[in-house]
């Protein structure tokens, strides 16, 4: 940490939540999306939390000017890399990834260890067409100490039927195998 | 125990009245809870348990200051109130209402009597050795972040027999959300967690959440070859996916589908459900109950991780009106720190009672 407003940030988050050696992750990141599929649109709502031990180098990557906040265009900037680490393709052919909502925690509580940023992402290309379908997801962000989970929401369509979800083993990587019936498909046009 | 007598509760007051210290606090919780061994509590089967709550949060809140009244009611449409539980301890969270830290003896009894009128008895010793848990932390650590004074109640909107309204009990590794409207209630959202997951206390050997370990175990164990290729997730699964902080989500149920069980199998996973769903009183658990019996053959079962006697593992119970989730925390030694959550899609905060 280069200013002192940062370490007080520290200081001050040292002070209400040393976590560490008491069984809460400290080394990890956590990074936990829900995929929502449905006829109009995907969106990928992403809970990041990283742990004490981390903490550090994630903060340094979004207060760029030390001074403790998190202002609108710092979170922007790192949702904005952090999209970059995301990869989501619709039956092979890659999405874009819109942000569409972020709630960052007080710095304290990030440097803590006990912060979660929250991240909505809208991908692009719809509406779908009727038939099944494959949703592939990665994500690279801070691999190595990235703990990941990936989940299919229940679609709130009917006309949606998630059909399998497939993970490796420490869920960077996933696919959802989908189907849109054709009533909605025609319904939605 | 007949299931039909009505049984005779010495008041916690009167308990609590002949602890002098805190340290003969804990031996309160042993009698209370811990050491539970047969019927204490009145809870007669059939009978609406909302006069009883009420009746109990009213007699808390005439122990209470004007100043602690306004620290513990809070409206019924008050949101942030409602969702403001963590499985955090104080500091890194911060709660609101009475801190149990704060209170007299007088106000602390009348708040275990209110548990005891709120919980089922497995439901209140569950929920004490999550606290005991706790409190063993804060010795072990000397962090007063920890331990019993850190538990917090709170009230949404007034106690009551016919309006809705909210019990929250909580601290670290505790989040009680007991919504009730009428003659109904619900558990749901809720958290039960515990570090350590085990602890000696008084000579005993202490599991809070031991049940849900020999139950899943129990349950996996029953399984034939090609049902476990079903139930076990072929990927870890580290965290609650659900916890604190995802309420109004629901993820597509995996694993292996309750009609795809034997009726024992499902008895099983009922029973396990029961650990969470039994921890309010009993005649909301009843409800709750035959509810998820209903439901069973569309219930889930999933497990990821160790399957090996002894080894702690990730599980999950999803059904149309249940999500649960068992997480051991970490990979140093899992089985040392557990988190667990407890929802009902259908109906978190009981909304299906008084949303509109």
């Amino acid at each position: 940490m280069g200013t002192l407003a940062r370490r007080a940030v520290l200081l001050l988050a040292l002070a209400a939540a040393p976590l560490a050696a008491l069984g809460h992750r400290v080394h990890e990141y956590l990074q936990a999306t829900v995929v929502s599929i449905e006829p109009e649109a995907i969106r990928l709502s992403i809970n990041f939390t990283p742990g004490i031990e981390v903490a550090d180098e994630v903060l340094a990557r979004i207060d760029w000017n030390s001074d403790g906040l998190i202002a609108e265009s710092e979170g922007a900037t790192y949702a904005e890399l952090l999209r970059r680490d995301l990869a989501l393709r619709l039956d092979r052919g890659a999405m874009e990834l819109e942000l569409v909502a972020a709630t960052f925690p007080p710095t304290a509580e990030l440097v803590a260890g006990t912060g979660i940023i929250q991240l909505v992402f809208a991908a692009g290309a719809l509406p779908l067409a009727a038939g099944p379908h494959v949703l592939a997801f990665e994500n690279r962000h801070f691999a190595g100490v990235g703990v990941y989970l990936f989940n299919a929401a229940l679609p709130r369509s009917s006309s949606i039927e998630i059909v399998r979800q497939k993970r490796n083993d420490d869920q960077s990587v996933g696919e959802i195998e989908f189907t849109l019936t054709e009533t909605s498909a025609a319904a939605g046009r | 125990m007949d299931p039909g007598a009505r049984l005779t509760r010495p008041s916690a007051s009167a308990k609590l009245g002949r602890m002098q210290t805190r340290a003969r606090f804990a031996l309160a919780v042993l009698a209370l809870g811990l050491a539970h061994a047969g019927p204490v509590f009145s809870q007669a089967p059939g009978e609406p348990p909302t006069g009883q709550i009420a009746t109990a949060a009213e007699a808390l809140l005439a122990t209470l200051s004007d100043a602690q009244r306004s620290q513990a009611l809070f409206s019924f449409d008050d949101e942030a109130q409602r969702k403001r539980w963590s499985n955090l301890p104080t500091g890194p969270f911060t709660r609101a209402g009475l801190r149990m830290g704060d209170l007299t003896e007088p106000q602390r009894a009348a708040v275990l009597a209110l548990l005891t009128a709120a919980l089922s008895p497995e439901g209140y010793t569950k929920v004490m050795a999550i606290v005991e848990a706790d409190e063993q932390l804060r010795q072990s650590t000397g962090r007063a972040m920890f331990g019993r004074d850190e538990y917090y109640v709170s009230f949404v909107g007034e106690p009551s027999t016919t309006s809705p309204w909210l019990l929250q009990f909580g601290g670290h590794h505790l989040a009680l959300n007991i919504t009730l409207a009428g003659d109904q209630g619900t558990l749901a959202p809720s958290h039960t967690a515990a570090q350590p997951a085990t602890y000696e206390l008084e000579g005993r050997t202490v599991q809070p959440l031991g049940r849900e370990v020999e139950l899943s175990a129990a349950l996996l164990r029953s399984l034939d070859e090609k049902q476990r290729e079903q139930a076990i997730l072929g990927f870890q699964v580290r965290d609650l996916v659900l916890g604190p902080g995802r309420d109004g989500q629901t993820i597509q149920p995996e694993g292996i589908k309750g009609s795809e069980l034997t009726a024992r199998q499902r008895e099983l996973l009922l029973e396990l459900a029961g650990e969470w769903t039994d921890i309010p009183h009993a005649a909301l658990a009843r409800a709750k109950r035959a509810e998820l019996e209903a439901h069973v053959e569309d219930t889930w079962f999933a497990w990821s991780g160790p399957t090996e006697a002894g080894k702690s593992a990730y599980f999950r119970i999803q059904g149309p009106t249940v999500h649960i989730e068992y997480a051991p925390q970490g990979r140093d030694d899992p089985a040392t720190h557990v988190h667990t959550i407890y929802r009902d899609p259908t109906n978190e905060y009981g909304a299906r009672w008084w949303a509109r």
